[in-house]
């Protein structure tokens, strides 16, 4: 491999992904690097809680499996990875990998953890020292909020992963770094890109991590504009760009693996999340996507440039979890005949049998499934044409301040299974009971109060 | 004058960003990108969407993919980890757009 161009993958869109791809292509040495995406914005929350039940925990778990099966393939070929699977806690996330590599064998592999995004000791630090961060959308202070933090944690740029890797990192488990600034990182490390030099180049690193960070999703998954699909969804190829020194690349997939790279996949990818395709805000730098080029330029392959760059945003964004309160779930389903109005009947009864016993719910939503369950308030039901329905699905949910009150109210309705409508089903445990109702606040705090750091051990 | 369907010229990717849900538009070829311009309002989306959203919606154009991108705000019930819908994240707010029938 030259310094002419370098492959990135895509490994993963998620936590929870499958690393079958990225196992796949560890294999045929499609890469040079593989890139995992593990921290949508909910899942910070679900870490927290691990962490405060096991203090070694924190990180995402599917890199303990990913350790055992894709990290010592990938390793043996040469590939690095990098990921921000770290979450909470990436120094425990390391030993956690160093352990798992070493008990194969494995042993003298560099991990790198990057840590530094953590703020939730800092809030009332901040607070205090004049900062009293405002609500990104709605402007309001931070300390009119009535609920509990759960996390904080600051968006941070590339700059960590260059380090790690100049210092021979194999793989990085990083902590809040932005989505897209691993792959940043990578090409910097690679190109030898200046963070603080040419926009247009640093801008197309973000757009070409953004491509990766949803795996399947850029390559066939989820694509409207493929269906119907001509081709697997089994065993999906996770995207792979090849990319060249000036920011340009080409995206391929496996032969071997099924999915489709095309014009259209990488079209729909592109705009996913995205607000203004001319001010894409990200730690590093300010990207503009609207001259964009995408071409296919051969069987699954796809050309990739135009991104020009802009200065980056004076401050990073911070984004602050917030314990709502609890929400619960359960699903009914009516049959013919009467489906519908056997449903609103049904509804009728829950809710008198919640008042009647004083159950403390702050609020209540239910949807119809087979006619509004999924678009809600969009849908006009006509109930002209409900009346002949094959079945209808009921489902409700309650929000409720105290965990218990979830598992209560499921239980006071159980009895409508014989007293309800006739010609209905349900099982205690199709809802879930009391889950985490979480809110997020976003907000920027200063550059200069964040420092990363790395630090490296050897499995 | 006659009335297409967006699903007959168009894809469409939806995705959340805390209660902001954007729902990128792409046309089929760069005719039917013309006719999006023309007819795909903002407002027109967000009436599709009744009390769905409940704030703003602002549309960028995108010429050189050929697409709309609309980014609606106060869509999704406060965001994913706190919405009460089953679609929490919005990924479907793609599919009902798709249904939208604009008068050309």
């Amino acid at each position: 491999m030259g310094k002419d161009s370098i492959r990135i993958a895509g490994g993963q869109g998620f936590y929870g992904d499958s690393p079958m791809a990225a196992i796949a292509i560890a294999r045929e040495e499609a890469a040079d690097y593989i890139v995992h995406d593990a921290l949508a914005e909910l899942t910070l929350s679900i870490l927290q809680k691990d962490k405060m039940r096991d203090p070694n925990l924190g990180y995402a778990r599917d890199i303990e499996f990913a350790a055992k099966s894709l990290y010592p393939i990938a390793l043996k070929n040469g590939i690095k990875i990098v990921t921000n699977s770290g979450g909470l806690n990436p120094e425990k996330a390391a030993q956690k990998v160093a352990e798992i590599l070493g008990a194969q064998g494995v042993t003298g592999v560099k991990i790198a953890a990057i840590t530094g995004d953590n703020f939730i000791d800092r809030l009332d630090e901040v607070q205090q020292q004049g900062n009293n961060l405002a609500h990104l959308d709605s402007g309001e202070p931070f300390s009119s909020v009535e609920y509990q933090p759960t996390h904080a944690n600051v968006y941070t740029g590339a700059r960590s992963v260059v380090e790690a890797l100049s210092q021979g990192a194999d793989i990085i488990l990083a902590g809040r770094v932005a989505d897209p600034c691993l792959t940043l990182g990578i090409l910097a490390h690679h190109f030898g890109w200046d963070l603080d030099g040419d926009l247009d180049k640093l801008a197309s690193g973000i757009a070409v991590g953004h491509l990766l960070e949803c795996g399947g999703q850029a390559s066939g998954g989820n694509a409207y504009s493929e269906w119907p699909m001509d081709y697997k969804l089994s065993n999906l190829g996770y995207p792979i760009a090849e990319v060249s020194e000036d920011g340009s690349a080409v995206f391929t997939k496996l032969k071997s693996q099924g999915g489709k790279m095309s014009r259209n996949t990488l079209r729909e990818q592109l705009v996913y999340e995205i607000h203004d395709p001319a001010n894409y805000l990200t730690p590093d730098v300010t990207v503009d996507l609207t001259a964009v080029s995408i071409e296919d330029v051969g069987d699954n392959q796809v050309s990739f440039s135009g991104v020009k760059g802009k200065p980056k945003p004076e401050k990073l964004k911070l984004t602050i979890g917030l314990m709502e309160g609890y929400l619960s779930e359960q699903f009914f389903f009516m049959s013919w005949p009467y489906a519908y109005k056997k449903a609103l009947k049904m509804v009728e009864a829950v809710k008198e049998i919640w008042k009647g016993l004083g159950i403390p719910i702050d609020r209540m939503e239910h949807q119809f499934i087979g006619l509004n369950g999924i678009h809600g308030a969009a849908i006009d039901i006509d109930e002209s044409q409900v009346e002949d329905m094959n079945e209808v699905g009921v489902r409700l949910c309650i929000k409720h301040k105290d965990a218990k009150t979830g598992k209560l109210a499921m239980q006071s309705i159980v009895c409508l299974g014989l007293n309800g409508p006739p010609g209905i089903i349900s099982k205690p445990g199709w809802g879930k009971p009391s889950t985490a109702m979480l809110s997020l606040w976003p907000t920027l705090v200063e550059r200069d109060l964040i420092e990363e750091k790395v630090e490296i051990i050897k499995s | 004058m006659s009335n297409i369907k967006l699903l007959d010229i168009a894809s469409a990717r939806s995705g959340d960003k805390n209660d902001i849900c954007n729902i990128g538009v792409m046309a089929n070829s760069p005719e039917d990108y013309t006719t999006l311009v023309e007819h795909l309002t903002a407002d027109k989306v967000k009436a599709h969407f009744g009390d769905l959203i409940l704030g703003e919606v602002i549309r960028y154009e995108w010429a050189s993919i050929e697409a709309l991108n609309f980014v609606c705000h106060q869509a999704l019930d406060g965001g994913g980890s706190r919405s009460m819908r089953m679609d929490t994240l919005g990924k479907n707010f793609s599919s009902h757009l798709l249904r939208l029938e604009l008068e050309v």
